[in-house]
C-alpha cells in the first residue's frame, strides 16, 4: 500500500505548528511510517510538483497573494487541513481586523506601505473549502496527531464543543477566577487538555471560542475581577476577532 | 478478633504510623492542600501533607470510583473483530471522606448497581477502602449539609473518624474496617469518657448545625413540582457561563460519553469513557443539529431537578449531598443556597 503523500504550507504565520511537527520526538518516527512527506520547506528542500493526498496549511490569508496560493493548494490537495490558530481561526492575526487597514499598512511599512497590499485576515474556511481543523497556538501535539489518524481512517475529527474549564476541571486545578485572574477558559474549545492552566498559565482562548459562547456570562465574570471593558474585548479579540467576519462568507466558500 | 468493640481510638500521635503502615500496602489518598484555600484527594505515604480540617475537595472521591477519564475497551479492526473489556482497577484507601462525600458515594453505589451493572465502578468500589472524617462544625457558608441531612455519619464506610482533640474516636463498620485496626496495631478500645466525649461533641453539633435553607426537607419536592416554570431558571441562566464545573465537582452526577480511539498502527484502539455535563450546549444535541436543551436556563433547570426532584420518583433520594462544591465552583456565583432560597419563597 502506498503512503498517502502529505505536504506542509505556510501564510501568514511565524510557522510555529510546523515546528511543533519537527519538535515531535520520537513520535514523529511512528508519523513517518505512515505517510510520505513530499513537501515541507522547514525541514526539507525538495518540492513536489503534483497533487497531495492531504495539505495542511499554517497561518491566515491576509492578502491576494495569499489568497491565490491557498486556492492553487486547495486545487492540489484531495485533503486540505487548517493546521494551527491562524489556519482555523485566523489566531492573533485576526488584531489587525480591529484597525483601518492603510492605517495599520502605515504602522508596520511606514512610507513603503503601499508595495505591500494587504486584506483584512481570513482564517482558511472564510477562503476555501476546508475537511480537518487543528487548532491552537501553537498546535498541541497529542490533538495534532489525533486529527492525523482520523484523516488517514477517512473518520471525521469533531473538535470539543465545550469549554477548556471541562478539562481544567478534570485535571483538578485551582480555578484561575479563584486565583484572581481573568482566565478565557469559559468560552474556549477543549482539546487541549487546559495544558496553559495545568503550568499556572491563564487561557488565552487560542483555540477559538465554542460554537455558541455564553459571552454576556462571560463579561459578567470578568468584570467582577475589576477589569475594564476595554481590557475584557481586548481578551476576547486577541485570538477571535475573526468570528466577526464568520457571517458574512460562511455560505459563499461551502459547497 | 475476641472484642465486639466497635469504637475503639487512635492517638494522634499515631496516625502518621498508620497511615505510614497503611501506604505499604496499599495506595492511600487523602485530602491534600493545593494553595489558595483549595484542596484535592491526592497520594500520600505519610500524614505530613493530609489536612484534617479542609473544605470540599474540588472534585469529590468519586474520581476513583469513576474516573475522569477511562479505558472501558480495546479493539483491533482486522478480520475476526477482537475486542476485549478493560477491568482496571487498584486496591486504594481513602482516608479523610466527609460526610457530604460518603452520602455522594451511596448515591452513586445505587446508580451504577442498577442494571445493567456498571462493572468498571463496581469492580473498584470492591477495592477500595474508605476512612470517613467526621466535620465538627461548618466547612464554610457555602455548605448545606444539614438541609441534605449529611451532616453526621449515616454509613458507606469502613471506619470513621471523630477528632477528640488528642485522639481520634474511630467506629468500625465493616470486616474491612476492622482488619485495618488490627493489622495496624495502635488502636485502643474507647473508655466511655472518650464515648461520652464523642456525645457531647455530636450534641454541639446539633445544636450548630441548622437548615441553610430555611425549608423542612420534605417539602422540597413539592416546591419543585411547582417551580417548573418559575423566573429564577431564567435569571440564574443569563449569569451561567455554561462551563459545566458545577457538574463535574458534584459528587453524585455521573452522566458520561463514550468515544473510540485509535491507536498510530491505526489497526487497533481503545474505548474511552469520560464524564459529561447537562450544562454544556453539545449535551443534549443530536444528529441534525436538534438540541434538547438549547437554553442555558433549561440546562441550569435540569440540573436542579436531578438532584431536588426527579432522584426522589427514581431512587427515593435526594441527590444533592449539600457540600456545597457547585456553589463554590461557579465563576458567575450562582449560589445553590439562594436559589433554593428563591424557589422556597416563590412557592410559599
Amino acid at each position: 500500500m502506498t503512503k498517502p503523500k502529505i505536504a506542509f504550507f505556510d501564510l501568514s504565520c511565524c510557522e510555529g505548528c510546523q515546528l511543533q511537527l519537527a519538535n515531535m520526538g520520537e513520535l514523529l518516527l511512528d508519523v513517518l511510517e505512515l505517510v510520505d512527506v513530499v513537501e515541507f520547506r522547514e525541514v526539507m528542500s525538495e518540492k513536489w510538483e503534483g497533487n497531495f493526498d492531504v495539505a495542511l496549511v499554517e497561518g491566515s490569508v491576509t492578502d491576494d497573494h495569499s489568497e491565490e496560493r491557498l486556492k492553487a493548494i486547495r486545487g492540489r490537495s484531495k485533503v486540505l487541513v487548517a493546521f494551527g490558530a491562524c489556519a482555523a481561526t485566523g489566531g492573533v492575526n485576526g488584531m489587525k481586523n480591529s484597525f483601518d487597514l492603510e492605517e495599520i499598512g502605515k504602522y508596520v511599512y511606514g512610507a513603503d506601505h503601499k508595495s505591500f497590499p494587504t486584506r483584512k485576515t481570513r482564517p482558511l474556511h472564510q477562503v476555501v473549502k476546508v475537511d480537518y481543523t487543528i487548532n491552537n497556538c501553537p498546535a498541541y501535539i497529542p490533538e495534532l496527531v489525533e486529527v492525523l489518524k482520523h484523516i488517514l481512517k477517512g473518520l471525521p475529527y469533531a473538535v470539543p464543543d465545550y469549554p477548556v474549564c471541562v478539562e481544567c476541571k478534570f485535571n483538578e486545578n485551582v480555578c484561575m477566577y479563584e486565583r484572581g485572574a481573568a482566565c478565557m477558559g469559559p468560552v474556549t474549545r477543549a482539546g487541549c487538555g487546559s495544558q496553559c492552566i495545568n503550568n499556572n498559565n491563564i487561557c488565552y482562548g487560542c483555540r477559538g471560542m465554542v460554537s455558541n459562547p455564553r459571552e454576556n456570562a462571560a463579561r459578567d465574570i470578568m468584570a467582577k475581577y475589576n477589569i475594564t471593558p476595554e481590557l475584557i474585548a481586548k481578551k476576547m479579540e486577541m485570538y477571535n476577532k475573526c468570528r466577526e467576519e464568520e457571517k458574512n462568507v460562511k455560505k459563499e466558500h461551502h459547497h | 478478633m475476641a472484642t465486639h468493640t466497635r469504637y475503639y481510638t487512635l492517638r494522634k500521635d499515631d496516625l502518621n504510623s498508620f497511615i505510614v503502615k497503611l501506604s505499604r500496602d496499599h495506595k492511600v489518598v487523602a485530602p491534600v492542600s493545593k494553595g489558595y484555600g483549595n484542596f484535592a484527594f491526592a497520594e500520600v505515604t505519610s500524614s505530613n501533607d493530609i489536612v484534617l480540617k479542609y473544605i470540599p475537595t474540588i472534585l469529590p472521591p468519586k474520581k476513583y470510583f469513576f474516573p475522569q477519564r477511562e479505558t472501558i475497551l480495546t479493539f483491533s479492526t482486522g478480520r475476526g473483530e477482537n475486542a476485549e473489556a478493560i477491568l482496571e482497577h487498584e486496591d486504594t484507601v481513602i482516608f479523610g471522606v466527609h460526610t457530604c462525600d460518603l452520602n455522594g458515594i451511596q448515591c452513586l453505589n445505587i446508580v451504577f448497581s442498577e442494571r445493567p451493572r456498571d462493572y468498571n465502578y463496581l469492580g473498584r468500589k470492591d477495592k477500595i477502602t474508605i476512612i470517613g472524617l467526621e466535620c465538627s462544625e461548618y466547612c464554610d457558608k457555602d455548605a448545606s449539609c444539614n438541609l441534605m441531612n449529611s451532616n453526621f455519619p449515616n454509613g458507606g464506610y469502613d471506619l470513621f473518624f471523630t477528632d477528640l482533640g488528642d485522639a481520634f474516636m474511630v467506629h468500625v463498620n465493616t470486616q474491612a474496617g476492622e482488619d485495618l485496626v488490627e493489622n495496624a496495631n495502635l488502636f485502643k478500645p474507647a473508655s466511655p469518657e472518650q464515648m461520652a466525649a464523642l456525645y457531647s461533641l455530636r450534641d454541639a453539633k446539633r445544636a450548630l448545625f441548622k437548615n441553610e435553607v430555611a425549608v423542612d426537607r420534605k417539602d422540597i419536592p413539592a416546591i419543585f413540582d411547582k417551580s417548573e416554570n418559575s423566573a429564577v431558571w431564567q435569571k440564574a441562566g443569563e449569569k451561567c457561563v455554561g462551563c459545566g464545573n458545577c457538574t463535574n465537582v458534584c459528587p453524585t452526577c455521573y452522566c458520561f460519553d463514550i468515544a473510540d480511539t485509535m491507536n498510530l498502527d491505526l489497526k487497533s484502539g481503545r474505548r474511552v469513557r469520560s464524564w459529561d455535563s447537562c450544562q454544556v450546549e453539545p449535551f443534549a444535541r443530536v444528529a441534525g443539529g436538534e438540541n434538547f436543551r438549547s437554553g442555558q436556563a433549561e440546562r441550569l433547570r435540569h440540573r436542579y431537578y436531578r438532584k431536588f426532584r426527579y432522584s426522589l420518583g427514581k431512587y427515593y433520594r435526594f441527590f444533592c449531598t449539600g457540600c456545597g462544591r457547585c456553589t463554590r465552583a461557579c465563576m458567575a456565583g450562582i449560589r445553590l443556597k439562594e436559589t433554593l432560597a428563591e424557589l422556597v419563597k416563590e412557592a410559599l
